[in-house]
């Protein structure tokens, strides 16, 4: 049967529109919403260890500094000139550079990327730097540096 | 023959309908004409990029353990490699710097006032564009400079409300920069952004083609305007040659390099820095205090930069005067200031530490 396009269909036409229109964005929105969450990357569940041992004594003789990575994170183990041992998470606060240990002058820890600094503490002393770096609980157990992952 | 051929092809489609079309158009003769020819030279190096990186990805692998040793080994043993990929490279910046030439001609002769605002809007995308595939194939090499500059540039809008962590994460793929981020950037980078580009570029054209090149306001128009086919295409031509001259000898005089591959434990080496075109910004989060107005450095520049974006993409709207055909200083003289802003700055950036 031969159907006319003339204004006596223009309802009709409307309607099949509109529901074809429903139908599409009803395929679309669910389908985008897919997509949205496929792109997001999964929370993976990773077993975190509680600690880590970083090196024996020896390896990190005085005014010093050692990085490991520590539950997928670099962290930094300095030894100090006056015996104690200090471990921070080695990334930069501003924007996730892994910062050095410096001994020229006052030991100090050092970002290369925007020149932050940070001193033994953690304290942020320059640079754009925001907040100091978050510091870890360090002991010496049988000859070797344990960081654990109490933050100090 | 070639008659021939035309005739048999031309039963079957539409030749001479559009032979017909194109040689309407016309390009005005004024003393700006110059500045038409960045466009087209931009074209022309985006062209190149799509023929090299596809030989590139010939080889290329995108993991973390094989990336620098696939660019190892393009570079030392596939013959010409050295010369693909260094003008993969130096055309890049070509291209980026034709972009930006192109649209600040644009900008400061008004040729994007009305009826020109699509057009416009589509460049300022094809902007955005060149800056992503930038930024996405930095990654690629995976050496040192590569992978901290990466690390900054993924951790920059992360302080942006709302999208930013989300946007990082998916930039990334993961937490730290990694195997998942390098596989993303490679498929943003050879499928993503090529495709949104070429529709882009699609259209920026094709509103070239009907509406042709704005005469700046006020400029005498000096005798016949210049016929697109085949005169100004000659001219764009030859343009094009020695554009592709310049870059094999560039390409062949300074290859490009390649840094130790990445360690992700080591401490970021000293002098970490983006492409030239990312300086501005860099220097700028660079000179930011900590806090400015009682917000962080970082966050002010961010939004001043996504505000300014915005205002970018919706500029011949608020350049009302331009549309009406009349001189708007105040935006010739914000012109002027962003090119100097971005000179200064680049110069800053690679002089100081």
């Amino acid at each position: 049967m031969q159907q006319s396009a003339g204004p006596a269909n223009k309802p009709r036409r409307d309607f099949v529109s509109m529901l074809l229109g429903v139908w599409g964005v009803l395929t679309v929105v669910p389908f985008l919403n897919i997509v949205l969450r496929y792109v997001t990357p999964p929370k993976l569940n990773v077993v975190t260890k509680e600690s880590i041992r970083v090196a024996a004594v020896e390896d990190i003789p005085p005014n010093s500094a050692k990085i490991v990575r520590f539950n997928k994170e670099p962290i930094i183990v300095v030894h100090t000139t006056s015996g104690q041992y200090k471990a921070f998470f080695a990334r930069c606060t501003h924007l996730g550079c892994v910062v050095k240990f410096e001994t020229e002058g006052t030991p100090r820890f050092h970002c290369n990327c925007h020149g932050s600094e940070f001193d033994l503490t953690g304290r942020n002393l320059s640079g754009p730097a925001p907040t100091p770096l978050r510091p870890l609980k360090v002991s010496v157990q049988e000859a070797a540096v344990i960081v654990s992952s109490i933050e100090a | 023959m070639g008659s021939r051929i035309f005739a048999w092809l031309d039963q079957r489609m539409p030749l001479s309908s559009i032979r017909g079309y194109f040689s309407k158009k016309t390009v005005p003769r004024h003393r700006f004409t110059f500045w038409y020819y960045f466009g087209g030279l931009t074209l022309f190096f985006f062209i190149l990029q799509v023929i090299t990186g596809i030989l590139l990805a010939l080889y290329y692998k995108p993991t973390p353990e094989q990336a620098h040793e696939s660019i190892r080994l393009i570079v030392n043993e596939v013959p010409y490699g050295w010369l693909i990929r260094s003008l993969h490279s130096w055309s890049a910046n070509f291209m980026i710097a034709c972009v930006f030439i192109h649209m600040f001609s644009v900008f400061l002769l008004k040729a994007y006032r009305k009826p020109r605002e699509l057009m416009w809007i589509t460049g300022v995308l094809l902007l955005s564009l060149s800056l992503g595939f930038g930024f996405t194939g930095y990654l690629l090499p995976w050496d040192t400079m590569a992978y901290f500059a990466t690390l900054i540039g993924t951790e920059v809008p992360k302080t942006l409300p709302l999208i930013g962590d989300w946007g990082v994460s998916l930039l990334k793929g993961e937490e730290e920069v990694g195997a998942e981020t390098l596989t993303r950037m490679y498929s943003i980078h050879i499928i993503v952004l090529p495709l949104i580009t070429l529709i882009t570029v699609s259209f920026h054209l094709a509103f070239n083609q009907i509406f042709g090149s704005s005469v700046p306001i006020g400029t005498k128009v000096q005798g016949l305007p210049i016929p697109f086919f085949p005169n100004f295409m000659y001219r764009d031509f030859i343009a094009w040659c020695t554009g592709f001259a310049a870059l094999i000898c560039l390409s062949t005089l300074f290859p490009l390099g390649l840094g130790e591959k990445a360690d992700p434990l080591a401490s970021a080496p000293f002098g970490i820095k983006p492409e030239w075109y990312f300086l501005p910004l860099y220097q700028s989060l660079k000179i930011a205090p900590a806090t400015i107005l009682s917000i962080s450095g970082e966050f002010f520049i961010n939004l001043l930069v996504v505000l300014g974006s915005l205002m970018w993409f919706i500029i011949p709207f608020v350049d009302r005067r331009a549309s009406r055909e009349q001189r708007s200083t105040p935006f010739s003289v914000l012109g002027i200031i962003l090119i100097l802003y971005i000179v200064v700055t680049i110069v800053l950036a690679y002089t100081t530490e």
